[in-house]
């Protein structure tokens, strides 16, 4: 039996007098990518705070990489890494010095090396020194695919991964999130391009009003099934 | 896939933050230079507005350099958090496994250094402004007790900057909450100033004010301790 990386029971948040969040049950096992798709507002990107860290649960046992939230937040933060809407990196800095800061913050051994060999993978070893403020979207973009895998993560959280990145840069996502089917990494994929969700998930969560109403496998569907079954859902 | 990451030590992750909050001043240059130029604006206006060279100002000096020192301390406090806000990392920092109170202490060294550069161009400045008797061999003294001052300017503004950070008004608020908390250090500061210049050595009074801000430095270190963990996991 896998490996469980998360695990929600009753799960809820509120934000002011509006449930973001409302008694999610979710568990997501060692090698599985677990696609979230919703329409806006439907409390996916709330949801994948929750399980980061990054916000507290209002109801709810949430346990992540084996630690109890709050109280095993920063034990469980070593093995986390979070792709935002945003690359998170400091402008005035070069990237390789925004990955010197993460890997001072996650305490990477053998660092320089390690940093060297990301920026070569995702392409920006010739602009490494540049600030960051001067490279293009998609070049901040894969700066943030390099700062998720820094510090070697067990479980990634992808907001809206493949937005703003390249044809090389989704490539180097996509093939990071096949191959964590055999390394016992686990993904939580929060995604409109619904089309997507079958060649990077293996299964399929839809939310809507903060509550999941599907958690079906996504194996042996196409990317037109795939988008029937989410249009169902929210209808 | 084996983890590349142990459980880092506070010690590296301290030295990192630092490292890089430096290294963004050295490139952007905002917070000190502002910081400077705001203390020279403020006391030359002040040499100004107090009348002629011929007026002693030395018993006002303590007063003059500690006003003056505690404006612009409002102004770098409040860009302390300034490239994590409008560069939106905060949330890279803090899904990172660093402990909040190194988060504060890294700003807070950042600041005391800030204040120190502020204070090597304030303090002669105010020396050759306002002060008519012998007052450059207490400057060893001012020095003392501006870097106590400093701990507990960065102390103090880190926390209320921390809790601005999550405000809709931070630009307001962060005066509002921290200018009233800097009156005690204006107090002790202007008064351990004063204690030493002049030709004036009162070094029981001086050491007084001193214990004094050392007192409100280790109350802030306390109330730090004690509520950043919920300042930002909150």
């Amino acid at each position: 039996m896998p490996e469980c990386l998360v695990s929600a029971r009753g799960v809820g948040h509120i934000y002011g007098e509006r449930a973001a969040v409302a008694d999610v049950h979710l568990d997501v096992a060692a090698g599985e990518r677990v696609a979230i798709a919703g329409p806006n507002g439907a409390g996916k990107s709330t949801l994948l705070r929750m399980v980061a860290t990054l916000l507290r649960t209002g109801t709810g046992t949430l346990t992540v990489l084996g630690e109890e939230l709050p109280g095993g937040a920063r034990r469980a933060r070593c093995g986390i890494g979070y792709l935002a809407h945003d690359p998170l990196a400091y402008l005035d800095l070069s990237p390789r010095q925004n990955l010197q800061v993460y890997a001072d913050l996650f305490g990477v051994q053998d660092a320089d090396r390690r940093i060297d060999d990301l920026l070569d993978r995702v392409d920006l070893i010739a602009r490494a020194d540049d600030p960051v403020r001067v490279l293009s979207r998609g070049m901040a973009q894969r700066l943030a695919l390099a700062r998720m895998l820094l510090h070697g993560p067990r479980l990634l959280l992808l907001d809206e991964p493949h937005a703003s990145l390249d044809v090389g840069g989704t490539a180097l996502l996509d093939a990071e999130l096949a191959a964590m089917r055999t390394d016992g990494r686990a993904a939580v994929i929060v995604t409109h391009e619904v089309e997507r969700i079958a060649s990077v998930a293996d299964r399929l969560v839809v939310m809507r009003r903060g509550r999941i109403v599907v958690d079906e496998p996504v194996a042996g569907r196409g990317p037109a099934q795939v988008r029937a079954r989410y249009e169902e859902c929210i209808a | 896939m084996s983890t590349t990451a142990n459980r880092p030590r506070w010690t590296r992750q301290l030295a990192g933050l630092i490292r890089k909050d430096l290294r963004l001043e050295l490139r952007t240059k905002e917070t000190v230079m502002a910081m400077v130029l705001f203390a020279i604006v403020t006391l030359t206006i002040m040499q100004f507005g107090f009348g002629t060279r011929d007026n002693d100002l030395t018993r006002f000096t303590g007063g003059l350099m500690w006003v003056t020192l505690a404006f612009t301390a409002v102004l770098g406090v409040g860009r302390s958090y300034v490239a994590e806000r409008e560069q939106r990392v905060l949330d890279g920092i803090l899904v990172s496994p660093v402990p909040r109170i190194v988060l504060l202490a890294a700003k807070a060294i950042a600041i005391v250094i800030y204040m120190g550069i502020t204070e090597l161009v304030v303090i002669p400045l105010v020396g050759i402004f306002f002060v008519k008797g012998p007052y450059w061999d207490s400057i060893g003294w001012i020095a003392l007790v501006a870097l106590i001052a400093n701990v507990c300017i960065a102390l103090s503004g880190t926390l209320f900057s921390g809790l601005a950070l999550f405000t809709r008004a931070r630009d307001l608020i962060l005066p509002v909450l921290f200018l009233p908390a800097l009156v005690p250090v204006v107090i002790a500061g202007a008064g351990a100033t004063h204690a030493v210049v002049g030709g004036a050595h009162d070094m029981s009074e001086y050491r007084g004010y001193c214990l004094f801000l050392v007192g409100y430095a280790i109350l802030f270190l306390l109330v730090c301790i004690a509520t950043y963990d919920a300042v930002f996991d909150d």
